[in-house]
């Protein structure tokens, strides 16, 4: 496996055609809460970018305003230039916005390769009719993905999970296969909410590789995480959340030096 | 779930099947060798067999429509009977002749039956019913659809019982043709076949079930009840050639993430509310469908038809069949059916008093049963809660649960293939060296499947057979 070292970019590149995603001032309040507060932020077309912030930063809720899971009161969102602000869940992802969850979601009754296969987009066989007047189309598309599904479980290296049932997996295993299906997706930016969130620390490091390896592959990532280490060995630019708002954009040497950053996390002086 | 024919290697069949397929068969097949003794006997008129196989085949479909709402996608239906009913009125209103409405039409265009056009407008008010009531609850959880189902079930009952004018009220549609009637061909058939008249059947019968089935005593013939076994025959195994090929197609599997995680589909770029209205609306047409049959089935409609317990009635066979398998919809439709019409005889084969005397002290248990068997009928809801109660505690999953894979079946097979290369040996594009021994155990796995494969194609002839074999994998782990 690829290492994982950073890729550093000689500065900020704002130029909007390498943007991939844009945040744009989004604010959004639950009753008197302001859980996003104005945030505005840019994920570069190649990068690993990371969302860290204390609890109740408001990370997770930015993660569903901009996959349209939540409705935001004002700001806009938009994904490889195209406004998806308001737009439901489905049409974000059908614009190459593929996001997993922080608990990962078991699909009952079905076996790894068989949820691995929801993840394809495009397909024929997703329309009713289609079932039925073209059904060699179908087959042809199903053979091929499950083909890619196989190929892909390999690379993750959980090639020999395909035959199981899709809910007996531990935690690690069932990231290690959601990221697995995101990727069936082709997506163009990857949001991981917690991608490592309760798994072990061998099983961490493969994640990482893999993440690592898919970057090198041209994917672009947004990646909210609590374990420093896993994201400052990652991840590059870091951005900063405190209290809905984004408090630090940088390196994650800058980000690790910067007062504010130590301030928010460990409760500082206040404002 | 296996892949030798029942025909050609009926011991091979029999030891592919898991425990609670024998079972199964088992049952119907003791099932049928009493209907069959009762056939011989006298016990059982045929055209009241017919009958019972038109009932039987009339709650698979309704399995089926409810399996595809609830067992596939997750949606709660409560509203079964409001559809079934839709079908049935839709199609009596037309063609039956103390219609209100219609008064019984002519056929169109002097050649088009009737019940044909009955038909079309039977699914066709309930697919228009789902889609109403879909709009507004569809997008939200799934408790809503319930509550939403409940009310409207009694909405549609009550209008068509007050709605006199339209629907004759409590009165019911009486006089509706069977299905075939007008018919261009089948028309011309003999009505009463010789040997089989209809006063000759009833002998057999004890009189209970006469008030209920009226249609009947109005003079069905046997080539008619033979029409409807043909006719519900065919839309059992039509409705269930279509649903397995959606169930185990890349549409299925999205109508099963739904009902796992609507979130996850979404996130995953599938419009959960299209798909959810399109399982809504399949799965009421298949209700309606088997309101259609019933309405010529039974040549008499009424509200009764469409009491909130027939509802419940489905849900129970679904839950008992195995919720989310079209088999297990089948069986459960069966099994109700069984239950139903075996209280009403049950009671009458039993002694009416205890056969053993028992000390007058323990009278209350004398009196008990004469009270039992004198209302045996009245004990099948009693029977149907006991066999849910120990199926939900000994087999929660349903006597046939669904296979575990369901995966467009030659697609699974090729990639059984591809796939046990891919993570056995040889690998076209790998760069390596291709034995690492980490994955020994798949290699054996590769080489069973393609012991599969050979297997399979070599049958290719038989449909049924190769069909089913993708499921083996699966299929076999769940006893």
């Amino acid at each position: 496996m690829s290492e994982s070292k950073p890729r550093l970019k000689d500065g900020p590149n704002l130029d909007k055609e390498n943007v991939v995603l844009e945040v744009d001032t989004l604010r959004k309040t639950f009753g008197g809460l302001v859980a996003t507060n104005d945030a505005s932020f840019q994920v570069e077309e190649g990068s690993i970018t990371a969302l860290i912030g204390p609890n109740g930063a408001g990370k997770s809720t930015l993660f569903n305003l901009i996959t349209g899971f939540y409705e935001q009161d004002s700001g806009h969102v938009s994904v490889n230039g195209v406004d998806v602000t308001n737009a439901e869940p489905h049409t974000v992802a059908e614009h190459g916005l593929i996001r997993t969850f922080q608990t990962p979601r078991k699909l009952e009754g079905m076996t790894v390769r068989e949820a691995m296969l929801v993840g394809a987009q495009d397909q024929i066989g997703e329309s009713f009719v289609s079932l039925f007047t073209k059904p060699d189309a179908v087959e042809a598309q199903e053979r091929k993905n499950l083909e890619d599904a196989h190929r892909i479980l390999e690379e993750f290296e959980i090639g020999h999970l395909a035959a199981q049932s899709a809910t007996d997996l531990s935690g690690g295993q069932m990231k290690l296969v959601e990221l697995a299906r995101a990727m069936l997706a082709e997506p163009e930016i990857l949001l991981l909410d917690e991608p490592v969130a309760g798994v072990n620390p061998t099983l961490a490091n493969k994640l990482r590789d893999q993440i690592a390896r898919l970057n090198d592959e041209g994917v672009t990532f947004c990646i909210i995480e609590h374990d420093m280490d896993f994201i400052m060995n990652l991840a590059d630019p870091i951005i900063v959340l405190d209290q809905g708002r984004v408090l630090v954009e940088g390196s994650p040497e800058a980000v690790r030096n910067d007062d504010r950053v130590i301030d928010a996390y460990l409760g500082g002086p206040g404002e | 779930m296996s892949d030798h024919s029942i025909v050609r290697d009926p011991k091979g069949y029999w030891a592919d099947l898991t425990g609670a397929e024998r079972g199964v068969v088992g049952f119907i097949v003791v099932l049928f060798a009493l209907l069959f003794w009762g056939l011989l006997s006298g016990g059982l008129g045929p055209a009241y067999f017919m009958y019972l196989v038109g009932l039987v085949g009339m709650y698979m479909l309704l399995s089926f429509g409810l399996n595809v709402q609830w067992g596939y996608t997750g949606l709660i239906n409560f509203s079964v009977a409001a559809f079934f009913g839709l079908g049935a009125y839709g199609t009596a209103l037309l063609t039956a002749n103390s219609s209100p409405l219609t008064g019984g039409l002519d056929p169109f265009f002097g050649i088009i039956p009737v019940p044909l056009v009955g038909l079309v407008v039977g699914l066709l008010l309930a697919a228009v019913l789902a889609v109403v009531i879909g709009i507004p609850t569809l997008k939200l959880r799934a408790d809503y659809l319930a509550i939403a189902s409940l009310g409207l079930a009694e909405v549609v009952r009550l209008i068509i019982k007050n709605q006199d004018g339209w629907t004759n009220g409590s009165r019911g549609l009486l006089g509706i043709p069977g299905f075939f009637d007008g018919w261009p061909v089948l028309d011309t058939f003999p009505q009463t076949m010789p040997g089989l008249r209809f006063a000759e059947l009833q002998i057999g019968i004890p009189g209970v079930w006469s008030t209920r089935i009226l249609g009947f005593t109005l003079g069905q013939s046997f080539w008619q009840s033979t029409l409807n076994v043909a006719l519900v025959v065919a839309f059992v195994a039509a409705t269930y050639v279509v649903l397995r090929r959606v169930h185990q197609s890349p549409w299925g599997r999205v109508l099963r993430t739904i009902r796992s995680d609507e979130d996850l589909a979404e996130a995953l770029g599938k419009d959960t509310y299209s798909y959810k209205m399109q399982a809504f609306v399949l799965g009421s047409v298949i209700m309606a469908l088997a309101g259609v049959f019933f309405a010529h089935l039974n040549l008499f409609v009424g509200p009764g038809s469409l009491d909130p317990i027939n509802t419940f009635y489905v849900w129970i066979a679904v839950i008992l069949g195995g919720t989310g398998s079209n088999r297990g919809a089948m069986f459960g439709g069966f099994v109700i059916i069984a239950i139903q019409e075996g209280t009403r005889f049950l009671g009458s084969a039993l002694p009416q008093t205890l056969p053993v005397d028992l000390p007058s002290v323990l009278g209350v248990i004398n009196s008990t049963y004469g009270t039992v068997v004198d209302n045996f009928a009245s004990t099948r809801l009693l029977a149907v809660g006991i066999i849910i109660i120990l199926v939900m505690r000994y087999r929660p999953e349903g006597v046939l649960p669904p296979q575990r894979e369901l995966i467009w079946p030659e697609s699974a097979k090729a990639a059984d293939v591809t796939g046990g290369a891919v993570t056995g040996s040889a690998v076209d594009d790998s760069p390596g060296p291709d034995d690492e021994q980490a994955r020994a155990h798949d290699g054996v796995d590769a080489t069973v499947d393609d012991a599969d494969a050979t297997d399979s194609a070599s049958d290719d002839a038989d449909a049924t057979d190769s069909a089913s074999d993708d499921a083996d994998h699966g299929g076999k782990s769940d006893e």
